[in-house]
This record gives structure tokens, C-alpha cells and sequence, in this order.
């Protein structure tokens, strides 16, 4: 079983973060694997451990985001390809153009995608992708098993959860929520660091860059409305808690 | 061309108001910029429905009638609304943000080269597109962005906007559809369905929010019944839906839910970003926690500093006097 695990560079959005005259400044050294496409990596690695096959991760972004394609090998990814750009407003039509030409001539069981990047929350490269190469998909995959040749999703719904039947070739886009990444442990950074890694532009497959016209833009950023902090009530637990109580009727109107 | 098409969602054979919301937003859109209003509908029963969006004011509801639109299946409703794409040449194709909408909205921008915005909080149309605000960086910050192109796809946060009657006499236009089974690909082999999900989150006045303060059963139980006096649906952090104490779909931030509730009592929830990003706009917040520095007090209305087990049984037992007054 052949699985091509798409992952992306982003800021930690945990880190702090400041806006200056519209403009975003974030801390650069912390830039880490995108914890969605780290559960899509591990989810991989379960099913080929478990089923036999290989797992190959594929970037699109500058050359110094390749310590975050190191990560993904080190927790046990076979192989690699940069795709190596240093354009920064990328919209997810274009990160999904790229790999779609990445993937036209290539062999493969299942894609498996993060379901959004945790910077942007745009959830669109995935299923982007998978019209264009005309493959039928699952969204929000929150667990995954493998039978007769097809992948089982449980994807979360609105209200509930549903089990499909993904025949392969496919595309599936994973939540966070379907278990926790492993961290690479020595042995597994050692090796990485021999694993194969390709190296190629967007030209090698037939992309100008530099012509590409975005059809979304970030204009700029602001500050979210501040909520004005409110009351904060300490003591007794049955006083404050009837107090709050008659708030709410009284000034709220929520009872 | 003239157009903006609103995509309604239906759930269980209801639509979701979030949907309506953006209706409303786009009948204003419309006016302002001289184009026509008009909604898709796409369901089993999609005749049925169209009379409950005429409140609304749009000129025309489209719809899309199928079985094969019982469960949610992302091939067949793609085919539906790219194929009432081609049909109607919308200027702005519009969603309420829900998973389902999620599901094909990138698939749709690609299959009609459309550029889109998913998520908005705020939008209205330019001369080029669309342009308007999304909270990024897990709701820390908000990006102001735009699109440019004809059409644009677009999905908006509910309670975004505010429903807005304006009742017109729309006509009704069936469209064709036909999908084979050849082109679905996917199979659905069985829905699970919380028990006791009965509140659609994403559209409750009132949610009583669980985390992992709440420890044990006796702490449910008062989840529970704080949730039964205000009538109000049930969320949890993600570390209870994590462990299995609560159904996943009752998960309310990044990953999860994003609510805005009139009032949302976060009880034993400590107010880390990936939960602060599915309801901090929530009009009224109030938390029970009992570390006085959690970060949740720091957008609270009404902070209860104190244990939940010995806040909640008093605070319960008040508002049921309040009501029954």
C-alpha cells in the first residue's frame, strides 16, 4: 500500500504574535509541522506498519521548511520531495495546482492531507486536490482502517459520525482528533537524516511561479475586538454562585 | 451573473438557521449592488423546504431533489451544486460554515475555478469579488482578505449575521439531476449518531460547555442538569471528547464546533486558544473554574472563581427559582 502524506510548514499559533501597521510579525524559529498533517503522517505509518506498504511526504515551501520534512521522516516516513518555492502568499489553489501536478504521472493508494493548516484554517487544499486529480475523497477523517483494498473513514459529520468505504486510488483529509503523533525518537531522527529526499521547483513540473496570479489575497491583519473583561467573583461558593445566578436574570436576561 | 445563490443547509429534514443568516446577508448584498437573490436547496425533500425560506426574500429557490441526498455524501452534492453553477451563473456562490459545506467547498472552488473564501465573519461584494474579514491563527487575529473572479465561492461563520425578514414570492425552479453510481465512488456503511445529540450546537441560544474539571459521573450529572434548566445543548473541551466522556461531535473549538451562543457557561474549561476559538463569540460567557489565573476568566462576562461540584449545585437550584418566579 503506497500512502503520500501532503504536509505543511506554519507558524505555532501558539507563539506570540503581534500586528504592527497591518502587517503579522511572528516569531520565524518557531515553525513547526502542522499538527493536522502530523496526524495524517502517524495515521499512515499505523496502517503501512500494520498492512505492509510505504509512506512517501511531500512539501511545498522554502528551503529552510525542510526541517519540518525531516520530522516526518523521523517519525518513520520511507522518503521525501521538497517542492522547493520561496513565494510566501501561496493561496490554497496554488499550493493545490503544484501538487496536483506533482501527483499527475504518480503512483499511489491514498493521499492523505491535514485537514486544514492550523495558520490559515482555510480546510481547501485537500479536497482542491482531489477534484483535480478526479479522485473521490473523505473530509475530517477522525479514524482510519484498511479492507479489501479500501480505506475505512470515520468521518465527523455535523451531528454524527459516518463510516465510508474509500476504494483506492482516494484522497482522505485527517483530523487531529484520530490520535496523537509520535514524537521521533533517536533512532528515528538518525535515520532520517539518510532517507532520501527529493528536491524539485514548481518549473520541474511544469509551473511558473513567478506567473501565477492569486485569485485570494491577504489584505492585512487586525486585532480581534477585545471583549471587555467582566466581573470576577471569589468567596463563598454558594453566595457567589446565586449571585451570578440572579446577574444573569437581572442584567442579562438570560434566565 | 446577476445573481448571489445562497446554499441552504438542511439537517434532519430542518434548515439550519445559520443558512437563513447568510440568506439575509445576501438578499442586503443584493440590493445594494442591483442582482437578483437566490437560494439552492438540495435534499431528499428540498420541495418541501422551499416555502421556509421565503420569509427571507429571495426571487428564486432553486431545487435539487434526490434520494441520493438522504446522508450526507460529498460526490452527489458537488454534482448538484457545481451543476446549478453552470446553470444559474451566480456572481457569489454562498454557505453558512458547517462540516457538510466544508466537505466540498475546495472541491467546488477547483471544479468551477472559482477562488474561495472559507469561514468569513464578515463579507460584502466589490467591484472585482468578494472582500471581507476570517479570524485566523486559531481566532487569535483576524485577516482582512479578498477574491477576486466571477463567481466567488464563499462559506460564513454562523452568527455571523442576524436574520432578517423581507417575505417575497419567489419562484420555485426545479433542476435536473442524475448521478450514476459509477460516479459516487464512495459508499456510506453506517451513520453513528450521539445519543442524546438532540441540540444542533451550532445553532443553540443557550450551551453549557464541559472540560476537564468535570472528572466524574456526579459532574455530568450537574453538566446535565444546568443544561436542563436553561434548555440548553450540551459541549465538551477537546480533552472529554479525547477520553470518550463526550461524544466528539459535541467538541466546541479549533477542531471542533465553532458556536456564538446568546449565553455559554464554560464550566472546568481553562481557556487554552484551541477551545477560545470555537466561542469567544458567544455574546454572554460566563466560567466556573476554580484556578483563579485561567486564561478562560480573561473573556468571561461573569467569572466564578470556586469548584464546580460546590458552585454548581447552589447556582442550579437559583435559577430554577428565577424561573419559576
Amino acid at each position: 500500500m503506497k500512502f503520500y502524506v501532503c504536509i505543511k510548514q506554519v507558524p505555532d499559533v501558539n507563539a506570540p504574535l503581534q500586528i504592527r501597521d497591518g502587517e503579522l510579525l511572528q516569531d520565524r524559529d518557531r515553525m513547526i509541522l502542522n499538527a493536522y498533517d502530523a496526524s495524517a503522517v502517524e495515521e499512515s505509518l499505523v496502517l503501512t506498519e500494520e498492512h505492509g506498504g510505504k509512506v512517501e511526504v511531500v512539501m511545498v515551501g522554502p528551503d529552510k521548511a525542510r526541517e519540518t520534512l525531516r520530522k516526518a521522516l523521523a517519525m518513520g516516513a520511507d522518503n521525501g520531495t521538497m517542492i522547493l518555492t520561496d513565494r510566501p502568499d501561496l493561496d490554497s489553489t496554488a499550493y493545490s495546482r503544484i501538487l496536483a501536478a506533482f501527483f499527475k504521472d504518480k503512483d499511489y493508494d491514498f493521499i492523505c492531507c491535514g485537514k486544514q493548516a492550523q495558520d490559515t484554517d482555510a480546510g481547501l487544499t485537500g479536497s482542491m486536490l482531489a477534484e483535480q486529480l478526479e479522485l473521490p475523497y473523505v473530509s475530517n477523517a477522525v479514524g482510519l482502517n484498511y479492507e479489501n483494498e479500501k480505506l475505512i473513514v470515520r468521518r465527523q459529520g455535523d451531528a454524527g459520525q459516518e463510516i465510508i468505504e474509500l476504494p483506492s486510488p482516494g484522497l482522505v483529509t485527517c483530523s487531529n482528533d484520530m490520535n496523537e503523533p509520535r514524537i521521533p525518537n533517536l533512532k528515528g531522527i538518525m535515520q532520517s537524516k539518510k532517507k532520501p529526499v527529493d528536491s524539485i521547483t514548481p518549473e520541474d513540473l511544469g509551473i511558473d511561479i513567478g506567473s501565477i496570479e492569486l485569485s485570494t489575497n491577504i489584505l492585512g491583519f487586525e486585532e480581534m475586538p477585545e471583549r471587555e473583561t467582566g466581573k470576577k467573583f471569589e468567596g463563598d461558593p454558594d453566595e457567589i454562585a446565586r449571585e451570578v445566578a440572579r446577574l444573569l436574570d437581572q442584567e442579562a436576561g438570560l434566565v | 451573473m446577476n445573481t448571489i445563490l445562497t446554499y441552504i443547509s438542511v439537517s434532519d429534514g430542518k434548515i439550519k438557521r445559520s443558512s437563513l443568516e447568510v440568506l439575509s446577508k445576501c438578499r442586503l448584498e443584493a440590493e445594494k449592488n442591483g442582482l437578483k437573490t437566490a437560494a439552492l436547496i438540495v435534499d431528499e425533500n428540498a420541495s418541501s423546504l422551499a416555502e421556509k425560506v421565503r420569509p427571507y426574500g429571495p426571487s428564486e429557490v432553486y431545487i435539487v431533489e434526490g434520494s441520493e441526498f438522504k446522508n450526507h455524501l460529498n460526490s452527489p452534492v458537488l454534482k448538484a451544486v457545481s451543476g446549478a453553477m453552470n446553470t444559474i451563473q451566480p456572481k457569489v456562490m454562498a454557505f453558512a460554515s458547517t462540516e457538510n459545506s466544508k466537505d466540498i467547498l475546495g472541491a467546488l472552488a477547483a471544479n468551477q475555478n472559482a477562488p474561495a473564501l472559507p469561514d468569513m465573519s464578515e463579507f460584502e461584494l466589490t467591484d472585482k469579488g468578494v472582500k471581507g474579514k476570517r479570524p485566523v491563527m486559531a481566532a487569535k487575529i483576524i485577516s482582512r482578505v479578498e477574491a477576486v473572479g466571477d463567481p466567488v465561492i464563499i462559506s460564513v461563520r454562523s452568527g455571523s449575521y442576524d436574520l432578517i425578514e423581507s417575505p417575497s414570492e419567489p419562484q420555485i425552479k426545479k433542476l435536473d439531476f442524475t448521478v450514476t453510481e459509477k460516479e459516487i465512488k464512495t459508499t456510506i456503511r453506517e451513520i453513528l449518531t450521539a445519543a442524546g445529540d438532540k441540540v444542533d450546537l451550532s445553532e443553540a441560544q443557550t450551551i453549557v460547555a464541559a472540560g476537564r474539571g468535570v472528572r466524574d459521573e456526579e459532574g455530568r450529572k450537574l453538566i446535565d442538569e444546568l443544561a436542563t434548566v436553561l434548555n440548553a445543548g450540551i459541549g465538551a473541551s477537546r480533552a472529554l471528547t479525547e477520553s470518550g466522556v463526550y461524544d466528539p461531535s459535541l467538541q466546541i473549538g479549533q477542531t471542533g464546533k465553532v458556536v456564538s451562543p446568546q449565553l455559554y457557561i464554560a464550566v472546568g474549561i481553562s481557556g487554552a486558544i484551541q477551545h477560545t476559538a470555537g466561542m469567544a463569540n458567544s455574546k454572554v460567557i460566563v466560567a466556573v473554574n476554580k484556578d483563579p489565573d485561567a486564561p478562560i476568566f480573561d473573556i468571561t462576562d461573569y467569572g466564578i472563581v470556586g469548584d464546580l461540584y460546590k458552585v454548581l449545585p447552589p447556582f442550579i437550584e437559583e435559577l430554577k427559582k428565577l424561573k419559576s418566579n
